[in-house]
C-alpha cells in the first residue's frame, strides 16, 4: 500500500514546487507591490489625481474703490455667463430651439451658436457679462423649454459709476476681471483677492463621482481701496480742462493735476481728452475712431489673400495705438521741458545757497551775450531794465534767470536738481510712471546750465514738476506724492492706512516762505495775473515752453503752456498744475491760456475746501454786497441805506415811497451796482437783453452793460494798464432779463507772456 | 480501485478557500459597482450574478468534496475527448475581441480552455500514476505528454489564446516535473525558453505584436490612450493606494477609468482600496493555499490523488500569479484572470469544482493518516 502514495523524490520535487510558487513567487511580486505602493506611491498618487480631479475656481468679488469722502468710484457687480455644452444637446429639434432661443435674446445669430453646439465639447462660452434682466430671460427660456445643455455661471464685471471721471487713474480692468490699467493695475493684488477652488472627484466620463468628495476653499473677496482723490475736485479740474481743451484746440492733450501740498496726496489728477473705463476699448476720439472704422470697412472689403493680413494687421496695430494713447496718464507718463514754471526752482537754490538775494539787481538789456557767440534774447524786446529779484521772477525774465543760474554754478545747480526729486521717479502709487531726460554731469555745460535755469532742454513729468516746485513754497519739504490714503478689507477694518512721506527737506522754511511770497507777487503784480481772484492769497507761475525737439526749419513750432498755482500764499494747502501741449492760438503764452484754468479750478476749489475770501482793502470793490431790503421806505432813507453799502439808487416812477426792487433783497451784487427801486406801483421798467461783450475790453464791456441797465461784475485780473479781453460772460448775450440784473464777465490780460 | 472514502477534509483548506472567496466577493462588488452604475445602470448587476455562481459553485465543490476522486480516473480519457472536441468546435464561434475563446448554448457562455485545464491535469494525473518509475524515461515521461501538451496548446493558439497556452504548459510542465521525468529535460526546456524569449525580442516580426506587446510592457507611458492606457490606469490605482489603501469602497480608479474592472484587473483595484497592507495579506493567503494545497498532495494515500491536488493546486496559484504580475506591469498583459477574485461564471463554478476535487483528495489522506 505505501507504494501506491507519492515517493520520496516527487515529495522532494513538490516541495520545491512549494517554495517556488508559494515563497518565490509571493515575495517577487510583494517587492513589486512595495516598489508601487510605497517607493512610486507619490508620484502615481499624482498622476491618478490629475485626472480624477476637477478644479473649478469660484471667483473673488473685486474690491470697490472710493474716493476720499467715500464715493464710489468703481465697484464690482454679478453678471452672468451664458454657456453651451454640446455634448449634452439630446437631438436636432433642441440645437435648433437653442439657437434660436438664445440668438433671440443675446443679440448673436443662431449660426455662430449652431457652430458651436456642434462642437464635441462640455463648455462652449456663448456670451460673457449679461446683466440681470437678460440672465433672467435666459433662465426662463431654459425653465420653459426643460434646457439643460444650457447653463448660467457667475462673474463679475467692474462698474465705474463717475463714467470718464478720473479714468486715467483708476484704469480698467480686463475680461478675466485682472487689473489692466491705473490703480485696478497697481493695485491688482489687493483688490483681487484671492479666487477659492471646488476640487471635486471626477469619473473618467467627465462627471462627478456620486459621492461626497468635494473640497472648497472658500474664496478672499478684495479688498476696498480709499484714494486720495476727492470727487468734488476732481470735478472742478475735468471741467476746466476740457473746457481749455476745446477752447484752445490743444492738439496734445492736457494734464492737470492738484495736490495737497502740506501731505502729497493727489487730489485730482486728469490728462484730457480721456476714455470712459465702463468701455475702455471704444476709441473717444471721433476723428481717430472714424479713421479706423474707414480702415476695417476697407478691410472688410478685401479678399482673403497676404494684402488683407497685412490691413488687418495694420488695423490691429493702429487701434491698439489709439487705445494706448487714450489710457495714457499724462502727469505721470509724459515728461515734458517745464519751462519758466521750473524758475521757483532755479529761484529758491540761488536763495537758498545765498548765491543771489532779495536785493540782487539785474539789468535786461534785452539782449545776454552769455559766451563769446552765445546769446540768449529775452522774450520782451528791448529788455525788462533794471530789475531786482522779485521783478525778474514776476516778469519771467530769461537774462536775469541765466544770471542767478550762473551764480550758482552746473554742482549746485544738479545738487538742486537731484535734491527737489527730478533725478528720480516720484515713485507714486500709480504704474507707467516715466522719469525725467536730464543732461548727464559730463555734458552739463555753462550753456546747459543756462537753458536749464529758465526750463528748457530738459524733461520732468508733470507730477514729478509740481512735487519739486510745492516742496519750494510748502515750508521746504520734497514730499512723496500718493493716490491711495486706505485699504479697507471687506469687513471693513482698516488694513493699511498710508500716512504723508516727507522725502527730505530741500530748502529751509525761511527760504520757503520768501519763494510763497514771490510767487504771490507773480499772480497779483507780474505775468500771472490771470490767476488772480479776489480775496484769495494766490501764487504761481506761468510757464511757455518750447518743444525745441519739434523745431521745424529752425523755428519752433510747438509750445506747451502751463501754469502752477498755489494757495493760500501765506499758508499753501493745495497746488494746481495745468499744462496744455501744443495749444492753437495766437498767443500761446501759459500767462494767457493756462493761468485762467488754474484760477476757475481754484475759485471752485477754494470754497470748498472751506477757505474763505478775506478781502483786503484794495479789494473790497470786488467783494459783494448783500442788497438790503427797501420796501416802505421813502426815497432818501432808500437811498442812504443803500450808499452805506456802496451801493446805487435809481428811482422809476412818481412815488415817494419804495413799493418794489431790482434785485430783490438779500441778493449778492458787486459794490457800485445800481439798485432799481420802484415808487408807484405803475411805471416798470421792460426786460432787456443781455449784450455781447465777448472779446471786448472791460472798459467796453462795462460801458456796454451799464447802459442797458444792467449790472457788471469783472472777474478775473482787474488792474487798469493791461490790455483785458473778456473771455466769458454769464448770462449768455441775448437773454433777456431783467433790468438790474448782475452780468458776470470773465476777463483776461493778454499782454501778458511768460 | 479504493472503496469510497469517509476520512474529513483538510479544514484548513476549506477555511483558506472560502476566505478566499468571500474576499473575493466583497472587493469584486466594490470593484464592479461603479462600473455597473454607469453602464448597466445596476451598481449590482455582477455581484449577483457571480453570488448565484458562488452558492452553485460552493454546492458543486461540497459535493465533490464527498465524491470519490478516483471516479476521475475513468473519466479522464471522456473529458479530456469532449474537452479537444470543444476546442475543435470554439474555433467555428464567432470572435469576440479578435478571438475566439467562448463557446455559447443555451445562452450560456463557456470557455474550452477552462474545461481543458482540467482535462490535461486528468489526464496527467492518471498517466503519472500509470508510468511510476517509468516517469524517467523518455518513452514514457516526456513524450505521451509532450504530445498531450502539444495538441492542446495547437488548438488554443488557434483561438488564439495565448495566456491560456502559457498556463496549461506551465501546469502540466510542473506537473511532469513533480511526476518524476527526468531534470535534464527541464534543462533543455529552460535553454529552450531562453533562446525562444530571446529570438523574439530581439528579432522583430517573428510573432506578430511580441514586439509592441513588449515595449508597451516596458514603459506603457509611450502609449497612454491607447495600449499602455490599460496597464497605466492599473498603476495609478495601486500606487494610489499607498500602504493602507483609500479605505474599502473608496476606490477612484473604478469609476470608469479602469477598463473592466471587475475582470482581469479587480486586484489593483484592492490594491488602491486596501493598500500594501490588505494586498500582502490576499497573497499570503494565496500562499497558504499553495502550501497546504502541495500538503494534501504531499499527504495523498496514492499517486492519482496526489497528482491531482499538484495539478489543481498549482492551477490556482500560477493564474493568482501571474494575473498579479500583470496587474503590477511585471510581466507584459495576458488575459489571466484571478481565481475567486474575478468575475466570471463558468470560471467561478470551475474553480469551486477543482478545489472540491482537492478537498476530496484531502479525505483520503486524512483517511490514511487514521
Amino acid at each position: 500500500m505505501t507504494s501506491l502514495g507519492p515517493n520520496v523524490r516527487m515529495k522532494k520535487r513538490m516541495i520545491f514546487c512549494i517554495i517556488a510558487l508559494s515563497i518565490a513567487g509571493t515575495a517577487v511580486i510583494l517587492l513589486r507591490l512595495f516598489q508601487l505602493q510605497m517607493v512610486q506611491a507619490e508620484d502615481l498618487q499624482r498622476l491618478a489625481a490629475q485626472q480624477q480631479m476637477r478644479v473649478t475656481s469660484i471667483s473673488s468679488q473685486r474690491g470697490t474703490i472710493r474716493d476720499r469722502n467715500g464715493n464710489i468710484l468703481a465697484k464690482s457687480g454679478t453678471v452672468w455667463t451664458v454657456y453651451l455644452s454640446p455634448v449634452d444637446i439630446d437631438n436636432e429639434e433642441e440645437r435648433q430651439l437653442i439657437a434660436e432661443g438664445l440668438a433671440d435674446i443675446l443679440d448673436v445669430t443662431p449660426e455662430f451658436v449652431l457652430e458651436k453646439s456642434r462642437r464635441n465639447t462640455y463648455y462652449e462660452i456663448i456670451k460673457r457679462k449679461i446683466e440681470r434682466p437678460l440672465a433672467d430671460e435666459i433662465t426662463q427660456f431654459l425653465q420653459e423649454n426643460k434646457i439643460t445643455a444650457v447653463g448660467l455661471e457667475e462673474d463679475y464685471k467692474r462698474y465705474y459709476p463717475y463714467g470718464s471721471l478720473a479714468s486715467t487713474v483708476l484704469g480698467f480692468t480686463g475680461m478675466e476681471n485682472q487689473g489692466a490699467y491705473g490703480i485696478e493695475a497697481y493695485y491688482d493684488k489687493v483688490l483681487s483677492g484671492t479666487p477659492g477652488r471646488v476640487v471635486s472627484a471626477k469619473n473618467a466620463w467627465g462627471t462627478d463621482m456620486p459621492f461626497k468628495y468635494e473640497k472648497m476653499y472658500e474664496a478672499k473677496d478684495g479688498n476696498d481701496i480709499v484714494l486720495t482723490i476727492d470727487v468734488n475736485i476732481q470735478q472742478f479740474l475735468e471741467k476746466h480742462l476740457e473746457q481749455a481743451v476745446i477752447e484752445h484746440n490743444v492738439q496734445n492733450k492736457a494734464a492737470g493735476v492738484v495736490i495737497d501740498v502740506q501731505t502729497g496726496e493727489i487730489l485730482a489728477m486728469s490728462t484730457k481728452p480721456d476714455f470712459d473705463p465702463n468701455t475702455p476699448n471704444q476709441i473717444y476720439d471721433s476723428a481717430v475712431a472714424a479713421q479706423l472704422d474707414e480702415m476695417k470697412t476697407a478691410l472688410e472689403g478685401m479678399a482673403e489673400g497676404e494684402a488683407r493680413e497685412q490691413a488687418e494687421q495694420e488695423y490691429r496695430t493702429a487701434l491698439s495705438e489709439a487705445q494706448f494713447d487714450q489710457w495714457r496718464n499724462k502727469v505721470i507718463s509724459d515728461p515734458y521741458e517745464p519751462g519758466s514754471v521750473f524758475k521757483i526752482i532755479t529761484a529758491s537754490a540761488a536763495l537758498e545757497e545765498k548765491t543771489m538775494n532779495l536785493g540782487s539787481a539785474f539789468n535786461c538789456t534785452g539782449n545776454y551775450e552769455l559766451l563769446p557767440g552765445v546769446s540768449y534774447n529775452c522774450w520782451k524786446a528791448g529788455g525788462h531794465g533794471h530789475q531786482n529779484f522779485a521783478q525778474a521772477l514776476q516778469n519771467s525774465c530769461n537774462p536775469a534767470f541765466i544770471m542767478i543760474g550762473q551764480s550758482l554754478g552746473q554742482e549746485r545747480f544738479r545738487k538742486y536738481f537731484e535734491a527737489f526729486g527730478l533725478m528720480e521717479t516720484t515713485g507714486v502709487d500709480l504704474p507707467g510712471e516715466s522719469g525725467s531726460i536730464y543732461h548727464t554731469e559730463e555734458d552739463f555745460s555753462v550753456v546747459s546750465l543756462a537753458s536749464s535755469s529758465f526750463g528748457q532742454t530738459f524733461k520732468v513729468t508733470p507730477l514729478q514738476l509740481i512735487t519739486a516746485v510745492s516742496a519750494a513754497f510748502n515750508g521746504g519739504e520734497l514730499m512723496q506724492p500718493y493716490v491711495v490714503k486706505q485699504i479697507v478689507d471687506s469687513d471693513g477694518n482698516t488694513v493699511e492706512e498710508k500716512s504723508p512721506v516727507a522725502k527730505r527737506q530741500v530748502i529751509s522754511a525761511e527760504t520757503s516762505a520768501t519763494i510763497a511770497s514771490l510767487c504771490e507777487s507773480v499772480v497779483s503784480q507780474g505775468s500771472g495775473k490771470n490767476a488772480y481772484i479776489p480775496g484769495y492769497r494766490i501764487g504761481g507761475k506761468t510757464g511757455t515752453s518750447e518743444k525745441l525737439d519739434k523745431q521745424i526749419n529752425g523755428e519752433v513750432d510747438k509750445r506747451i503752456s502751463s501754469f502752477m498755482g498755489f494757495a493760500p500764499a501765506d499758508d499753501p494747502q493745495i497746488a494746481v498744475l495745468i499744462m496744455l501741449d501744443e495749444p492753437y492760438m495766437t498767443n500761446p503764452y501759459g500767462s494767457v491760456i493756462a493761468a485762467p484754468v488754474v484760477k476757475n479750478i481754484m475759485a471752485d476749489v477754494l470754497p470748498y475746501l472751506g477757505i474763505e475770501p478775506e478781502f483786503s482793502e484794495a479789494e473790497q470793490k470786488y467783494a459783494d454786497v448783500a442788497v438790503p431790503n427797501l420796501n416802505t421806505l421813502k426815497r432818501g432813507e432808500a437811498e442812504a441805506e443803500l450808499n452805506s453799502v456802496n451801493l446805487k439808487a435809481r428811482f422809476v416812477g412818481e412815488g415817494e415811497t419804495v413799493v418794489g426792487q431790482l434785485p430783490q433783497m438779500k441778493e449778492e451784487v458787486p459794490r457800485g451796482s445800481t439798485v432799481i427801486l420802484y415808487t408807484d406801483g405803475v411805471t416798470t421798467l421792460e426786460d432787456v437783453e443781455v449784450p455781447d461783450v465777448l472779446g471786448r475790453t472791460s472798459l467796453q464791456a462795462n460801458a456796454a452793460i451799464l447802459a442797458e441797465g444792467l449790472n457788471i461784475r469783472l472777474d478775473g485780473v482787474a488792474d487798469t494798464g493791461q490790455v483785458t479781453q473778456v473771455i466769458s460772460q454769464d448770462p449768455a448775450p441775448g437773454t433777456v432779463v431783467k433790468p438790474g440784473t448782475v452780468v458776470t464777465v470773465e476777463i483776461i490780460a493778454t499782454d501778458l507772456t511768460d | 480501485m479504493q472503496p469510497a472514502a469517509r476520512g474529513n477534509i483538510d479544514v484548513t483548506f476549506l477555511i483558506l478557500v472560502l476566505l478566499l472567496l468571500t474576499f473575493g466577493l466583497v472587493m469584486m462588488f466594490s470593484a464592479s459597482y461603479a462600473d455597473a452604475y454607469y453602464r448597466k445602470d445596476d451598481s449590482f448587476y455582477y455581484i449577483k450574478r457571480q453570488m448565484l455562481f458562488a452558492v452553485g459553485g460552493l454546492a458543486v465543490m461540497i459535493f465533490l468534496a464527498y465524491f470519490d476522486y478516483h471516479w476521475w480516473k475513468k473519466l479522464a480519457l471522456p473529458i479530456f475527448a469532449v474537452s479537444l472536441l470543444m476546442l475543435v468546435v470554439v474555433l467555428f464561434m464567432p470572435e469576440r475581441n479578435g478571438a475566439k475563446r467562448w463557446i455559447f448554448i443555451l445562452g450560456q457562455s463557456i470557455q474550452p480552455s477552462e474545461v481543458a485545464k482540467f482535462a490535461v491535469i486528468l489526464v496527467f494525473a492518471v498517466l503519472i500514476s500509470l508510468y511510476g518509475e517509468k516517469m524517467r524515461t523518455f518513452r514514457y515521461g516526456i513524450l505521451p505528454f509532450a504530445a498531450v501538451l502539444g495538441t492542446v496548446a495547437a488548438l488554443m493558439v488557434l483561438e488564439p489564446h495565448l495566456s491560456g497556452t502559457i498556463l496549461i504548459l506551465s501546469i502540466g510542465i510542473v506537473m511532469m516535473f513533480v511526476g518524476g521525468a527526468d531534470l535534464k529535460w527541464f534543462l533543455l526546456l529552460l535553454c529552450v525558453l531562453i533562446a525562444g524569449v530571446g529570438i523574439v525580442v530581439l528579432i522583430p516580426g517573428v510573432i506578430e505584436y511580441a514586439q509592441s506587446r513588449f515595449q508597451y510592457w516596458l514603459d506603457p507611458f509611450s502609449d497612454p490612450l491607447g495600449k499602455g492606457f490599460q496597464t497605466i490606469q492599473s498603476l495609478l490605482a495601486i500606487g494610489s493606494g499607498g500602504l493602507m489603501g483609500l479605505g474599502l469602497g473608496n476606490s477612484r480608479q473604478k469609476y470608469l477609468y479602469i477598463p473592466e474592472p471587475q475582470n482581469d484587473f479587480v486586484f489593483s483595484i484592492v490594491c488602491e482600496e486596501l493598500g500594501f497592507v490588505g494586498a500582502a495579506i490576499i497573497l499570503i493567503f494565496f500562499a497558504l493555499l499553495e502550501w497546504r494545497g502541495f500538503v494534501i498532495a504531499i499527504r495523498a494515500k496514492d499517486k492519482f490523488g496526489s497528482m491531482l491536488a499538484v495539478g489543481l493546486t498549482t492551477q490556482v496559484g500560477l493564474q493568482a500569479l501571474l494575473n498579479i504580475a500583470v496587474v503590477t506591469n511585471t510581466i507584459p498583459n495576458t488575459g489571466i484572470s484571478l481565481p475567486f477574485f474575478s468575475y466570471g461564471g463558468s470560471s467561478m463554478v470551475m474553480l469551486m469544482a477543482q478545489m472540491g476535487v482537492v478537498l476530496s483528495v484531502s479525505r483520503q489522506a486524512a483517511l490514511e493518516k487514521q
